[in-house]
């Protein structure tokens, strides 16, 4: 397949969905209810000209970011204990089972009561989605750091600082950033999910448009407004395929030796 | 021997996985049965203490209800209204989940057999695989209203795409000499699709399963929280309304109790169905 | 070792190889095959053979060498059917290579077992493949497993084997469709070097044991890829010497060792020939790994 087909094929197959889906609901009279492209386009260019969208989408940046970082200090050095020591591990591995099959929106109530409703609690469940996959893949790649080189390093006379900068880092990094991409796409998804939660909760008890999930909430019951709330689906996604194309592009610029 | 033998690296047998080592723990043999034994008892042991003790100094038992008041709330539930919590999520997880990973299934055999359905498919799903299934929530609400349609349908979209993505990878990256000494011995395509493709594929459909579980688990979770009137997720905010936070937590045991079951049984069926590959059962 | 105390069977079959090969058709025909892959991703063209010609007698054992990279396995490829020649044709038994067929077993570098099925259920495939019925490919598994020296390991799946074991079930494999052509590509590569003498004595004798060939009590003809000199020079009758990339034949030795060979290695003329294929190659292979480091 040439470059053209590979870009042009898929466009075309998308395009051709977007005019089927304007053509159906214009032509079934369905513009209040049903969502359609133009409607979409139009939507977003109102809510990315006064400022909603932004502001919003800045929020739940934010709070990602923050509480990925939380996960990121909790997860790395506790998956690099575990791996490193099999006691250690043994003892964890319960907790952390238990805690991971925990759906980390279930613990809302909890976290609002704890952090109140003001985007703290979000943040409690976007930390809590992070850091397992942190946990995991450290301790993983601590498992399979690999003795002989360990060895040929100290053989060729380096000390335990030289060991774990040249040897124990570069070869636990690649799984652990794995784990970074992972972690981001829970913290991400966690995130909106509590601000709905959230947003439902407070909905009616006055304005708290805090993050992108809270304005949907708003969108739904307040405004009604379809094309709008089609129109943060795709902003999310947007966003999400961002920040794995980031981390991946992350991945080859730090990891020059996996790049393929 | 001659020089000529060895100038190259060592072809490596082709299923040995590379070598994979832990660092070796200077223990004796003892103390390491012993620890082997209690370090998981005593894992546990050690969160329900510190849960215990950090409740007793908060002093308040509606902001962290201390382990033995939520053992009791779950032993009243357990007679009460759990189990038709359980049976609701189970019916949202079945049906969406289901559906989710057979479509997933279907789609990727399709994908793999017909070059020109993929070209169609590869781009819907790279399109919409990144916009998560919580994303959908309000979408979802205004179809189904707030119902079972709503949990039934995010799973059903979670699961989609772990398994889709999965097993299209695992078709494509069977080894060609199975296929080529399957053809080599006589076998027909139809024999080739049944007993090589399938088999080299099951571990990483396996997998895949396994993701998608753990995705429509959470999907589940977030809809029922939000967009149903019933299942374990809503009963969690049921019991806030009333402040009976120690039956909230409860009802958070419950989840973890049984999305651990859920993975264990999928895990099970992984270790059991690929006895014969070295590195796949039942990991992670 | 005295020619004369081989025993006279074996000593028609050294003459015979010695001959050209125009009293008898060839049983593979190789005719002017050359090879060129276009990568799909960057479009680039790789020529992997060039004009390679070649006749294989019936019930010869021929050994192909050369330098890394000098198209052995892909002239055996061409040879199973499983890919087609971008010039030239493939004949066997005077028909057109298109497509693999049992007559023509292959043995894998690396072995390709099936991971997921046993011993018993690798060795089986072909038969089963084939329509056999139940009862008598799991006899002919059950001999074949025997005559390889896997017996009691009928239920291990590959992953519990050592390398040598899977070897022996790969070639039991290969033998349980009977095939009257034995395509083995490096197939004692990966095993270490006492397994490696020892398996080349049994497949010797696999060989030359008429139960193992064709049905038809001769010898099953053998094209052996192998980048061992010495591996070569004591199995085959005639060794071909591929040139670098583009693959070319290079020179064609004949191989007049009387058989068995099994105490063949210690002998003068072995060491003879084997310095003859090397001196052949040396310059092919240093520039191959240059062109390879630049």
């Amino acid at each position: 397949m040439t470059w053209t087909l590979r870009i042009g094929l898929p466009s075309a197959t998308l395009a051709l969905l977007a005019l089927v889906w304007e053509i159906g609901v214009r032509a079934g009279g369905a513009q209040g209810i049903a969502p359609y492209p133009s409607g979409v386009i139009a939507a977003g260019l109102r809510l990315i000209a006064d400022g909603t969208a932004l502001a919003a989408l800045s929020g739940s940046l934010g709070r990602v970011l923050i509480g990925f970082g939380i996960g990121a200090l909790i997860g790395v050095p506790l998956g690099l204990a575990i791996g490193t020591l099999p006691a250690l591990d043994r003892a964890i591995r319960p907790i952390t089972d238990s805690l991971r099959s925990i759906a980390p929106i279930a613990w809302i109530p909890m976290a609002i009561l704890w952090l109140g409703v003001r985007g703290d609690a979000a943040l409690f469940v976007v930390a809590y989605a992070a850091v397992f996959p942190f946990v995991v893949n450290a301790a993983q790649a601590a498992r399979l750091v690999d003795r002989a080189h360990v060895n040929a390093a100290r053989a060729l006379g380096a000390g335990p600082g030289l060991v774990l900068r040249s040897v124990i880092v570069p070869s636990t990094l690649p799984l652990v950033l794995t784990g970074a991409r992972i972690a981001m796409a829970f913290a991400w998804g966690s995130i909106i999910a509590a601000e709905l939660a959230i947003g439902i909760k407070v909905a009616g008890h006055g304005r708290s448009v805090a993050g992108l999930g809270q304005l949907m909430v708003e969108t739904l019951y307040v405004q009604r407004d379809v094309n709008a709330l089609v129109f943060y689906m795709l902003v999310i996604g947007a966003v999400s395929f961002a920040i794995d194309a980031g981390l991946r592009h992350a991945q080859g610029v730090l990891l020059p030796w996996t790049r393929r | 021997m001659t020089g000529t033998d060895r100038l190259g690296p060592v072809a490596p047998a082709g299923l040995a996985a590379p070598p994979r080592r832990r660092l070796d723990r200077s223990r004796t043999a003892i103390a390491r049965g012993i620890g082997r034994a209690l370090a998981p008892l005593g894992g546990l042991v050690a969160l329900v203490a510190v849960w215990h003790g950090v409740s007793a100094t908060v002093g308040n038992a509606t902001i962290l209800p201390p382990p033995l008041a939520v053992a009791a709330a779950l032993r009243e539930m357990l007679v009460d209204e759990l189990p038709q919590d359980v049976a609701a999520s189970l019916v949202h997880l079945g049906a969406g989940y289901g559906l989710g990973a057979l479509t997933g299934l279907v789609l990727a055999l399709l994908a793999a057999r017909f070059p020109l359905f993929e070209a169609v498919i590869d781009p819907l799903v790279e399109f919409l695989r990144p916009i998560s299934a919580i994303a959908w929530i309000p979408i979802a609400i205004l179809m189904f209203g707030v119902s079972q349609g709503v949990p039934i349908f995010l799973i059903f979209y979670a699961s989609l795409f772990p398994i889709f993505v999965n097993t299209l990878d695992g078709i494509r990256r069977i080894d060609p000499r199975l296929v080529q000494a399957a053809r080599m011995l006589g076998a027909s395509r139809r024999l080739v699709v049944s007993h090589v493709v399938l088999p080299a594929a099951l571990p990483a459909v396996m997998s895949g399963a396994r993701l998608s579980l753990g995705v429509g688990w959470m999907a589940m979770v977030a809809g029922e929280l939000v967009g149903a009137e019933a299942g374990l997720g809503w009963r969690i905010l049921w019991h806030q309304e009333f402040f009976a936070m120690d039956k909230v937590m409860a009802t958070i045991v419950a989840i973890g109790v049984l999305g651990y079951a859920a993975d264990a049984a999928l895990r099970l069926l992984q270790a059991r169905l690929l006895s014969w590959a070295p590195d796949a059962g039942g990991g992670r | 070792m005295d020619p004369t105390l081989a025993p006279p069977i074996l000593d028609i079959a050294g003459s015979a190889s010695a001959m050209e090969p125009t009293l008898a058709p060839p049983v593979l025909d190789i005719a002017g095959v050359g090879k060129t892959y276009v990568s799909t991703r960057t479009g680039e063209s790789i020529e992997a053979l060039r004009g390679v010609d070649l006749q294989v007698r019936r019930g010869e054992f021929l050994a192909v060498v050369g330098p890394s990279g000098c198209g052995k396995s892909t002239l055996l490829s061409l040879v199973a059917g499983f890919a087609a020649p971008t010039t030239g044709t493939v004949r066997f038994k005077g028909r057109e290579v298109r497509e693999p067929e049992p007559a023509r077993g292959v043995m894998f570098q690396d072995y390709a077992l099936f991971p997921w099925r046993t011993v018993l259920g690798n060795v089986e495939f072909g038969p089963f493949a084939r329509g056999v019925d139940r009862t008598r490919r799991r006899e002919r598994a059950g001999d074949l497993i025997r005559l390889v020296g896997l017996e009691g390991f009928e239920h291990r799946y590959p992953h519990e084997l050592s390398g040598g074991m899977r070897q022996r079930c790969a070639l039991a494999r290969m033998l349980a469709n009977e095939p009257e052509l034995w395509l083995m590509d490096e197939p004692l590569a990966a095993v270490d070097l006492q397994t490696r003498m020892i398996l080349q004595d049994e497949l010797l004798r696999l060989w030359g044991d008429s139960a193992a060939g064709g049905g038809t009590g001769e010898r099953p003809t053998v094209l052996f890829v192998t980048h061992g000199i010495d591996e070569a020079v004591l199995l085959a009758d005639r060794i071909v010497v591929l040139g670098r990339r583009p693959g070319r034949l290079k020179a064609v030795v004949e191989v007049d060792l009387p058989r068995p060979r099994t105490d063949a290695r210690t002998s003068p003329a072995f060491t003879r020939l084997v310095e003859h294929v090397w001196s052949l190659i040396r310059d092919e292979a240093v520039r191959a790994i240059a062109e390879e480091t630049n």
